[in-house]
């Protein structure tokens, strides 16, 4: 790794650092968000640097809709007026405070402990297929029960969160053609 | 083969977007006139430029307690993100930087109009203004995995995400026409992420211009420009992802490159106007039920025939 | 300062006009967008867009504050103009351009958020939230919050309060409907009339101008009445087509719009009328985008006293436009009729009925149709009804022609 290299991967983890500190900072979900963004992208750099490139800009891809998609929520289910006013993300200071002061020292520690093992060789030319390979070969059933789990989990809490059932929408006898919703939507039904 | 270009690429790639951005909306001054009946001249496709200044001139627009700072960084994303994605999108044989995740890289650039738009909306704290902006993550929610699909097929059809092995792996076939669905979905995608014509749901005129709705000045210039920069990187990209590339008889891979950009982007503007606003409450539906189960299918088909070669 | 000098001519070459018809003002309106048409200068949707705003039809006092609160939202440089006639259009458009040319226009005097209205889309897109007591907590920027309140769907969410009206692009100038918004849900329409607030009611309405000059008596032609009617429902069309946003069809219906009203022979009309229909009718998105959009069965609209086109419609808004492009097309076939117009022929929003012009009862319908629909219907739904606003200021003064 160049000097470049060192130095950019040093400006992304600073930034990155900085932009989780505005996130306990800033007093709008709105800005919350978006500097939680920003951070996750710094991360996604510093994967990148660090020769991952999939795995960089896959995370600032997934990272931007995650959080517009959390904007969207944080806003409609503040406790206050739609989050708009101004308040603090800081809520039970001591505990939080023990609790991450506790992960951070454990994860340090841990760094320091674990034997990593020495470099063998050079990295893979192509690091794209190499991930593909860790998660698609020998894992490849963990992430295909995985992608179900998380689908089912998805349309599980829809379902529960959802007060109309299929009684309400087609009838008692489900014969109710179209459908009796609000709104209808854009197939027909 | 695609090579990174030298450095006098890194200026002359947005110039060759901007150019493209300006043809494009030239074309549709052409043909607004003529649904106007407004005779069809050089002056009249020019005309539109004459924006750029009158943006310019224009008093800067304060709003009661506006949120300045998501405000602008809302509407220098949508632009900025337009001329990074088209980085890695080949002229000829040469880009800009042909990153080994070139695909990836163009869809993580134009997610980043998601975050923009959305905040372009929150920014000046105004009703309509962030109705538009949610009104573009509804749109976001349906295009962008359909969109993602046609993506994938393309590159498992080459098996590589590097945009310029995508445009060689298509030598004697162009991937347009053997995954027609994908090539589609891709194109309604670029004017779903370029929020014009149909897809023009977040500015609609039902709700005052929406996002746009409250700018003025640069960063109505900055938001308008984002659009047609963005339609017309879409148009570049398609033709590497889905046309072959710069391949053809007789002419040099730039010039067919060129063409065959001004083509997509030709096809882009007609359709503009000619078909009413999507909404989304009617576009989701059809998006999740329809397009997606659709594009999924359209993305085996490449990996089967790539399984079995 | 030959650069700015040089910008505001570029500004003046192409401004964005912000066309403000009031009621009554139909005449100078369509003379207006004519005008604005052929010469390709943008109607802009919001002030912020706009540099020039151009008052047209008769003043009405009752909606000057209004107008004047949609100027301080304009960014300078900017330039104003009043035309009350059609013949008045043109010199102050030209009046406007000469204005933005000459530098001292470009003062910083009026901010563009003059009143502290934070939402300076056209004035009454009012999206404070509901007043509610917060115990003395700073507001931000003194913003009321928004209260929140049952829903549709069983939810506690922040009702949000916007205002349609009275000035918006493609709406019928007037009439106000406050809404009640929870998510995108319309809860509570109101209607807000503008009354007599508005002065002396006006004229005849120009649409129905035909009809009532029949009833004192004087002779109409049949074709006369039939190209009133069809410019009048081409004008709505184009009005609806706009507010869904296809820009290609709504500029063609108002072509086909101007052509009538300038005499154009039916020959030379109906080949591009009958395409227009054909395109429009037998859309595919367009019907996939508003079926089942504001149904209103024909029993319903009579009970509510609406006739004419919304009650044969029978049903929802394609049911609607496809009932005005089939009496477009049938009444661009009788342009050269010239027996006088009989008794039982309707106007192009119905008959009066009980004294009072037909708009006025569709207007009436609009809350009821509104709530329950989303935003995104609620214009659609608005401008498929499309009440006139002449009709509505006239209803003051009451109707002269025959029931």
């Amino acid at each position: 790794m160049d000097t470049v290299q060192l130095a950019v991967l040093a400006a992304l983890g600073v930034l990155a650092l900085a932009g989780g500190v505005l996130v306990f900072t800033c007093n709008s979900m709105a800005r919350v968000t978006f500097a939680l963004l920003g951070s996750l992208c710094c991360v996604g750099g510093v994967v990148t640097v660090l020769g991952l490139p999939y795995l960089g800009v896959v995370i600032v891809l997934m990272m931007v809709m995650e959080m517009v998609v959390m904007a969207v929520f944080m806003i409609a289910y503040m406790m206050n007026p739609a989050g708009l006013m101004p308040m603090s993300m800081l809520h039970n200071k001591r505990g939080s405070l023990a609790v991450s002061g506790a992960v951070f020292v454990a994860l340090v520690t841990a760094v320091f402990v674990t034997p990593w093992p020495a470099k063998v060789g050079e990295p893979p030319s192509d690091t794209t297929f190499q991930v593909g390979k860790a998660l698609m070969g020998e894992q490849m059933l963990t992430m295909v029960v995985l992608g179900f789990v998380l689908l089912a989990t998805m349309v599980g809490a829809t379902v529960l969160a959802t007060h109309r059932g299929r009684y309400d929408r087609f009838g008692d006898d489900l014969d109710q053609r179209p459908a009796r919703d609000p709104v209808r939507g854009g197939v027909g039904r | 083969m695609t090579e990174t270009a030298s450095w006098w690429s890194l200026p002359a790639a947005p110039a060759l977007l901007l150019t493209g951005a300006v043809l494009a909306v030239a074309g549709d001054a052409l043909l607004a006139a003529r649904d106007a009946g407004r005779p069809r001249t050089v002056a009249a496709a020019v005309r539109p430029l004459l924006e750029v200044v009158r943006l310019l001139a224009a008093q800067p627009r304060r709003m009661p307690a506006p949120d300045r700072l998501l405000w602008r960084s809302g509407v220098v994303t949508v632009p900025v993100a337009a001329v990074l994605s088209v980085l890695v999108v080949p002229f000829g044989h040469r880009a800009v930087a042909d990153l080994s995740v070139g695909v990836v890289w163009f869809n993580a650039m134009e997610v980043l109009t998601w975050a923009g738009l959305w905040l372009a909306g929150w920014g000046p704290n105004a009703a309509f203004s962030l109705i538009g902006g949610y009104r573009f993550v509804a749109q976001g929610l349906a295009y962008e995995l359909p969109l993602m699909f046609a993506l994938i097929s393309a590159a498992t059809g080459a098996q590589s995400l590097r945009v310029g092995e995508i445009a060689e792996a298509q030598q004697g076939l162009w991937f347009a026409v053997w995954m027609p669905v994908a090539f589609v979905v891709y194109l309604a995608g670029v004017l779903a992420f370029s929020f014009l014509g149909p897809f023009g749901y977040p500015v609609g005129r039902d709700i005052a211009s929406g996002v746009l709705g409250e700018t003025s000045g640069v960063d109505r210039l900055l938001l308008q420009a984002g659009r047609w920069l963005w339609l017309t990187s879409g148009a570049a990209m398609a033709v590497p992802l889905f046309l072959g590339g710069g391949a053809g008889p007789g002419l040099p891979a730039w010039a067919w490159s060129a063409l065959k950009t001004l083509l997509v982007l030709a096809l882009l503007v007609w359709v503009l106007r000619r078909l009413p606003v999507l909404r989304a409450d009617r576009y989701v539906e059809l998006a999740w039920v329809v397009l997606v189960p659709l594009s999924i299918l359209q993305a085996l088909v490449p990996a089967l025939v790539v399984l079995n070669r | 300062m030959d650069l700015t000098a040089g910008a505001l001519r570029a500004v003046a070459a192409r401004p964005h006009v912000l066309l403000v018809a009031t009621p009554g003002g139909t005449a100078a309106r369509l003379a207006a967008e004519r005008r604005l048409r052929l010469d390709d200068l943008p109607l802009a949707r919001t002030p912020a867009e706009a540099d020039i705003l151009l008052v047209a039809g008769p003043d009405r006092p009752g909606l000057r504050p209004a107008v004047d609160r949609l100027w301080q939202h304009l960014p300078a440089p900017r330039a104003r103009a009043h035309a009350a006639t059609p013949d008045a259009i043109g010199p102050a458009l030209e009046r406007c351009r000469t204005d933005l040319t000459r530098p001292s226009r470009v003062d910083a005097g009026h901010s563009s958020d003059g009143d502290g209205n934070g939402n300076g889309n056209h004035e009454g897109h009012k999206g404070h939230g509901d007043h509610h007591d917060h115990g003395g907590m700073e507001m931000p920027a003194g913003l009321p919050m928004a209260g929140t309140g049952p829903d549709r769907d069983g939810l506690e969410l922040d009702q949000l309060h916007i205002a349609l009206g009275p000035f918006l692009i493609d709406w019928p100038t007037g009439p106000t409907v406050r809404l009640t918004l929870q998510g995108d849900v319309i809860q509570r329409a109101e209607l807000e009339e503008p009354g007599e607030q508005l002065g002396d009611g006006g004229d005849v309405p120009f649409w129905a101008e035909p009809w009532a000059r029949a009833a004192e008596g004087e002779r109409i032609g049949i074709g006369q009445a039939a190209r009133r009617r069809a410019a009048a429902q081409l004008d709505s069309l184009g009005r609806l087509l706009a507010v869904a946003g296809w820009a290609g069809e709504a500029t063609t219906a108002r072509r086909l719009r101007d052509d009538l009203l300038d005499g154009a022979p039916g020959a030379a009309l109906r080949p591009g009328v009958r395409r227009f229909a054909r395109r429009v009718g037998r859309s595919r998105t367009l019907y996939w985008l508003t079926r089942g959009l504001g149904p209103l069965a024909g029993s319903r609209a009579r009970a509510a006293g609406v006739g004419g086109p919304a009650a044969r419609a029978d049903g929802d808004v394609p049911a609607r436009y496809r009932t005005w492009l089939a009496d477009v097309v049938r009444d661009v076939d009788r342009l050269a009729e010239t027996a006088p117009l009989p008794a039982d022929e309707e106007g192009p929003r119905g008959r009066p009925a009980g004294g009072e012009w037909p708009s006025a009862a569709l207007a009436r319908l609009l809350p009821d149709l509104l709530e329950g629909a989303e935003l995104a219907a609620a214009r659609l739904i608005v401008a498929s009804l499309d009440p006139d606003p002449d009709e509505l200021a006239a209803a003051a003064r009451g109707v002269t022609a025959r029931d």
